[in-house]
């Protein structure tokens, strides 16, 4: 576009327009007045600019003219003014830079201004005619006045503050919302804010539709983060995918801002049926166009009618075709320990590798004995099985528990809680994993099986003390037929039965009282979700819960409940050593036929080392169990599970 | 009036005229200042000058278009200005003649006097300058933006051209994003054209080389590969990088077919394909703006041709049965056979690599193969099963040069290409060394294994000999035995863990895949999972020399204890003889007292020189044994140490397997 040169001096030469009489003067001044109502200097109305300002114009009339001609001219000048910014604004705004939005306003602009050029035009006509006077004038550019005044106003807001995008839509509506007062006014910047929102809707609908961001100049509310792989989901503890990989970025238009988290997820869903090479294609109906016209929401509809399309189509999509139930009733079987008969045989076998430290462990052949395990159980039916693999850990249940900040693990007040065992074993760091695919990895993330894994540490090593235990107690039937009564043995086997009584109500509350009716809850919820956000909050808030409840956020408690595990290992440990140091004499005393006052002496003596110890232990082990009570009542206050807990550790409260 | 002074309507007139690109009576084009100006000689009012500079902006525009078209006309049959540059010239044109027909509307309507202001009116039909900015606003626009794209794409061609009048495209203004549809609709036909030709019938229909696939003259074995190419420089921005590859694909598809499979059934699916996405074979059914059909069309097409495609491989060209023979006669997965073969040629392959005649190996294949159960097998697959000599340096044996070979022909060729052999060519040299390290331990045991039994026989012997016989016996039986367990472990984990695995991964995936290239691919992974998990990998190339000296000492141990063996049976012949000799004697002694002494001196001298002699052949062989067994320890160690560092976990798993007691990580000191 050329400029138009500000030389005054090239047409000194005319005569100031004070020598002419008034008539022609008037005719002179509405000459000059259409020209600069197209912006165009005339001989006697000059156009001035402050330099470096580009958007302040002032126009001046020739000093000499007829005053009262002079005031009726300046009353034109405004609309001049405002034809002129205009005009500029268009001329900048249709630029490729400035983006779809003000390339639509600028349009919707040139066509009014095109409009007001006609109107310019056919005044000339009826000036040349001879019809128009100034008052004429006046009179005929009324209806213009408002709506260009009104327009200058926005767009020199808009180029002030140099908007793009759904700035400038917001900028035309809340105008238009400020201006509701004048009729004609509102109703043009609504018009404006319709043309220029076209563009803008656009987008929005290929983002609804198809998922797809297409947004030559970064116009459009959701960002896309490529750095974030969805890889992560199986990798990272923290990742961020499903939450940071699309994500609301400034500036969302007015009138889409309460739903643009909608919009936003359904794009998102859109996105991870194109990831699975699945592709979709949101039927197509006559309201498919978004528009904003009007005041019915059309928009609104068509926005959440895409949104369930998406979110059913997605929701199915891993529901049916990569069996989400299945993947989860199968990590419950292992993870959980639903179908554990696969564990039994896989503590059979692996019971000297895991009794090793941590770092001596290899890894593979835990990993050759579970597949093993595995297939020579009932697991080997279920399609799942070749995903599960297992991983040895580096810190014990209680530090890891510590490092996973956001699980809000009451804090231990002790500084040295902390401390790490210095052998701790495979039985403590020993963690079944599982292989999770995209998009299954949604759901699963690695969080979520982290989650998991706490539980089965957990319950692993409740089920290693009740082997231990068991066996203890097996050693103890052995030697049943000797009646002893009233030794050290059957004080022995009292103790037994009450730490068995002990694991054994801990793992029943753990299973049947947390885990199972959870898990029921949460099977049943998803059924019903609707959307694949419901089944991620529904699968968290289960594993949050099922944490929770199994004590593991209770650091206090789950302190008490190790010890009194590694107690009941100590005892098991023992009793071998226990039972045959009690037992030894008496057998070689049956070989050779000794006389039975010897024997009674023999034991008495002998045993007095073995009652001490096994004293020892029922003394600890009660004390512990015992502590234990007014911790769980005065926790039950705030968790009211724990009386459950309560009830079946402590009994009725009088047998101890 | 004065002199200089002239009416509007004669400026309009010159405007009009400027507007065609026309110098008019009073406005003209200055080069110096690149525009049309009003002389500065004519007197008109200041407004009046300004808006003609306005409204000569178009006629700027207009020369500028209209050179831009004639250059590239001018240029045409000589230069290569391209087909998309043609098509961008004539929808230039079709704009222009648009342009002329308002001009001429106009003109007619310039011919009308303008009223004054004094005088009544005449006609309303008339033009003013105003009015004429009115008229101008519209072809205005369209020409600045035909005059930016011809500034654009005065350099570019082809694809590249089609694709930056694509960026101008992205424009929220209606009345811009109409036009440049309409524009782009012309530009992209020709190129929309080559990519249906190419797509629906291979045919790179590309004279100037505007096409975003380019094609070189190569072999029939490597035109898949290396035939067609994208050219990133060509490939339009609408048609996103999956698409063009897939188009790429589908075209390279067709032409593999009709080149090295000799297939004409590709057409009907063509067609087919075609019918299915709602075109036809027939040109000029694509435009731009359809990016979705063309979608949905090569879709269809790459999806019927690809399957067409290998299911020609499948079913005619047997590739799933030539993968298998390979993996059965390349990677000895036929035991009878190789089991034979290594029978037949050892004592030939024993020889220094220069005698052998590899004539005669070919014709000991030949017996292999008839006399395993791999006579059975389709006679085309045991055509291509030749034997290879591989260049042999001074010193080489023939075990160091023999290898089996199998001829792809086309066009399996494509899939095992040379390097492909070659690399199958490794994994054979090394399973062989293997199992020819096996086979050299079976032999072993078999001389071993009556010595063991004979052993007893050796009653007569000195006890200190009898001592030394029997620990020497055991100290080889000792090492054999470890070798063996180590020859056997690494045997099973690459038979069964490496071959067998990758076998079965490769096999679901040739189920699955969906095109040559998936299967290529499927392939290469399948060959690459077996040179990485056999040692044969960059990354365990240590570990694959201390295997192979390894391997030479356990070969060096076979011929130890052959030796060894060989003495104890020359021994326990001449004991049996001295003995035998000796009963005989006395035998003769009591019938013929003639010659008492001197044979039973004899016999007795040379009973203790032989029991002397086999003292001291026990104790070198056992010294020599000693030796063996301290290097084998050492390397054996050396090997096992470097296992647990490998990346690959199946190396691991090796170790793990190696070492399942734990008998070696116990003298490991350290862990």
């Amino acid at each position: 576009t050329k400029g138009f040169s500000m030389d005054l001096s090239s047409h000194g030469l005319e005569r100031p327009i004070g020598y002419y009489n008034a008539a022609v003067q008037e005719l002179i001044v509405i000459d000059d007045l259409l020209s600069a109502m197209v912006g165009i200097e005339g001989r006697y109305i000059s156009i001035r600019r402050v330099r470096g300002k580009e958007d302040h114009i002032s126009f001046q009339v020739d000093a000499s003219m007829d005053l009262a001609i002079q005031e009726l001219a300046k009353r034109m000048f405004p609309l001049c003014e405002s034809y002129l910014l205009i005009d500029q604004f268009v001329e900048s705004r249709s630029q490729f830079k400035n983006g779809l939005v003000n390339h639509a306003f600028a349009a919707a602009l040139k066509a009014l201004l095109v409009d007001y050029q006609a109107m310019v035009a056919q005044l000339e006509h009826q000036f040349r005619l001879g019809r128009l006077s100034i008052q004429g004038l006046w009179f005929y550019c009324q209806p213009m006045m408002g709506s260009m005044q009104a327009l200058s106003i926005v767009i020199q807001k808009a180029s002030a503050n140099n908007f793009t995008g759904s700035s400038v839509l917001n900028l035309l509506q809340s105008q238009a919302k400020a201006m509701a007062g004048d009729n004609a006014v509102r109703s043009l910047l609504e018009k404006m804010t319709q043309c220029a929102s076209n563009a803008y809707l656009s987008i929005l609908e290929r983002w609804v539709y198809e998922g797809v961001i297409d947004d030559p100049y970064g116009e459009f509310f959701i960002a896309e983060n490529k750095s974030l792989q969805k890889e992560s989901l199986t990798q990272d503890y923290d990742a961020k995918y499903w939450r940071q990989r699309y994500s609301l970025k400034e500036g969302i238009p007015s009138f889409l801002a309460n739903i643009a988290g909608t919009i936003l997820t359904t794009g998102k869903y859109l996105n991870v049926m194109r990831e699975c090479g699945h592709n979709v294609q949101v039927p197509a109906s006559e309201n498919y166009k978004l528009t904003i016209f009007g005041s019915n929401h059309h928009y609104l509809e068509c926005i959440k009618a895409a949104y369930d399309f998406a979110s059913g189509e997605l929701l199915n999509l891993i529901k049916e075709k990569y069996d989400l139930m299945g993947k989860l009733r199968s990590i419950k079987h292992y993870l959980l320990l639903d179908q554990g008969d696969f564990l039994v045989h896989f503590m059979d076998i692996a019971r000297d590798e895991l009794t090793k430290k941590f770092d001596e462990i290899s890894v593979e052949k835990l990993q050759s004995l579970l597949d093993l395990a595995l297939r020579t159980t009932a697991a080997a039916v279920d399609p799942c099985h070749e995903d599960l693999t297992c991983c040895v850990e580096r810190s014990s249940l209680l530090k890891r528990l510590s490092t996973l900040k956001d699980l809000e693990v009451r804090t231990v007040s002790d500084g040295n809680a902390l401390a790490e065992p210095l052998n701790i074993t495979g039985l403590e760091t020993f963690s079944l994993s599982y292989k999770v695919e995209w998009p299954l990895s949604i759901v699963i993330s690695r969080k979520a099986l982290a989650k998991y894994q706490l539980i089965f540490r957990f319950l692993f090593r409740c089920k290693h003390v009740d082997r231990q235990l068991c066996g203890a107690w097996q050693v103890h039937q052995g030697v049943r037929a000797l009646n002893m009564r009233g030794t050290a043995i059957s004080r022995s086997s009292l103790i037994c039965r009450s730490m068995l009584k002990f694991i054994n109500s801990l793992l029943h509350y753990l299973t049947f009282e947390v885990l199972e009716p959870n898990w029921h809850v949460m099977h049943n919820r998803l059924q019903t979700a609707k959307s694949i956000d419901e089944v991620i909050q529904y699968h968290d808030l289960f594993l949050d819960k099922c944490l929770r409840e199994c004590l593991l956020l209770l650091p206090e408690l789950l302190k008490k409940v190790e010890r009194l595990q590694s107690l009941c290992l100590q005892y098991a440990a023992a009793t071998q050593w226990l039972i045959s140091s009690s037992i030894s004499i008496p057998k070689l005393e049956e070989h050779s036929k000794s006389s039975r006052p010897s024997r009674m002496l023999t034991m008495t003596t002998e045993n007095a080392s073995v009652t001490d110890s096994i004293l020892k232990f029922e003394r600890e082990f009660n004390a512990e169990l015992q502590s234990l009570g007014p911790i769980l009542s005065n926790s039950s206050q705030a968790e009211p599970y724990l009386t459950h807990l309560a009830q079946w550790i402590l009994g009725d409260g009088h047998d101890q | 009036k004065e002199e200089n002074e002239v009416s509007e309507e004669v400026l309009v007139r010159d405007v009009l005229y400027v507007c065609q690109g026309i110098d008019g009576q009073y406005v003209k084009f200055d080069e110096n200042v690149d525009g049309y100006v009003l002389s500065d000689s004519i007197k008109v009012p200041r407004g009046t000058r300004v808006m003609v500079r306005k409204l000569c902006e178009l006629g700027w525009l207009f020369r500028k278009v209209k050179g831009y078209i004639s250059e590239s006309m001018d240029r045409f049959p000589a230069e290569d200005v391209g087909t998309v540059g043609q098509a961008f010239c004539a929808a230039l044109q079709d704009e222009l003649s648009d342009y002329y027909k308002l001009l001429a509307v106009l003109e007619a309507q310039a011919m009308n006097p303008i009223p004054l202001v004094s005088k009544s009116t005449s006609s309303s039909n008339y033009l003013s300058l105003r009015r004429l900015s009115v008229w101008f606003a519209e072809p205005t626009v369209k020409m600045r933006l035909m005059a930016v794209l011809v500034d654009k794409c005065r350099v570019l061609r082809g694809g590249a051209m089609a694709g930056a009048i694509h960026l101008h495209a992205q424009h929220g203004d209606p009345l811009v994003h109409e036009f440049m549809r309409s524009l782009l609709q012309h530009v992209c036909s020709p190129l929309f054209e080559m990519v249906r030709s190419w797509v629906l019938e291979g045919e790179l229909e590309d004279i100037f080389a505007e096409f975003f696939v380019v094609g070189q003259p190569v072999k029939a074995e490597s035109l898949w590969r290396e035939g067609y190419r994208l050219h990133a420089g060509m490939l339009p921005s609408f048609i996103s990088q999956p698409l063009a590859q897939r188009i790429l694909r589908t075209g390279k598809s067709i032409n593999f077919l009709r080149v090295c499979c000799d297939d004409r059934g590709w057409a009907d699916t063509a067609t087919e394909a075609a019918a299915a996405a709602g075109t036809t074979t027939r040109r000029g059914s694509l435009g731009y703006g359809e990016t979705d059909a063309l979608e949905t069309l090569v879709v269809e097409a790459a999806k019927r041709i690809d399957k067409h495609l290998l299911d020609v491989i499948y079913t005619r060209y047997k590739f799933k049965e030539h993968c298998l023979a390979i993996k059965r006669y390349l990677l000895l997965g036929q035991g009878d056979f190789v089991q034979y073969l290594m029978d037949i040629v050892g004592q030939e392959l024993s020889e220094p690599a220069n005698t052998i005649s590899s004539f005669q190996l070919a014709g000991l294949l030949e017996s292999a193969i008839r006399s395993s159960n791999a006579q059975y097998d389709d006679p085309d697959i045991l055509d291509r099963l030749r034997v290879k000599m591989l260049p042999h340096g001074t010193g080489d044996r023939g075990w160091d040069v023999f290898s089996l070979e199998y001829d792809a022909r086309v066009p399996l060729d494509t899939v095992f290409t040379e390097s492909v052999m070659a690399r199958y060519l490794r994994i054979f040299n090394f399973l062989w060394k293997l199992r020819r390290v096996e086979h050299a331990l079976i032999g072993a045991w078999k001389t071993m294994k009556p010595n063991c039994i004979t052993s007893h026989s050796f009653t007569k012997l000195q006890d200190a000999v009898k001592l030394q016989l029997l620990s020497t016996l055991r100290q080889c039986q000792v090492l054999w035995n470890q070798m063996n367990h180590f020859v056997t472990n690494l045997q099973y984990y690459i038979m069964f863990e490496v071959l067998e695995v990758s076998w079965s991964n490769f096999s679901n995936e040739m189920e699955v895949a969906k095109d040559l290239d998936d299967l290529l691919a499927a392939h290469d992974k399948y060959l690459h999972s077996i040179v990485e998990k056999s040692l044969l990998g960059e990354r365990s190339q240590s570990l694959y020399k201390s295997l192979f000296v390894l391997f030479d000492l356990i070969l060096h141990f076979r011929s130890h204890a052959d030796r060894l063996c060989e003495g104890i049976y020359e021994l326990q012949a001449r004991t049996r003889a001295s003995s035998l000799s000796s009963q005989d004697k006395t035998k003769s002694r009591r019938h013929t007292r003639d010659n008492p002494s001197e044979p039973g001196s004899w016999f007795s001298d040379g009973r203790k020189a032989l029991e002397q002699r086999a003292g001291e052949f026990l104790q070198n062989m056992g010294r020599e044994l000693e030796e063996i067994s301290k290097e084998y320890t050492v390397l054996l160690e050396g090997f096992l140490s470097q296992l647990p560092v490998q990346q690959h976990v199946d190396l691991k798993f090796l170790f793990f397997r190696l070492d399942f007691t734990e008998f070696y990580s116990r003298f490991r000191p350290g862990t």
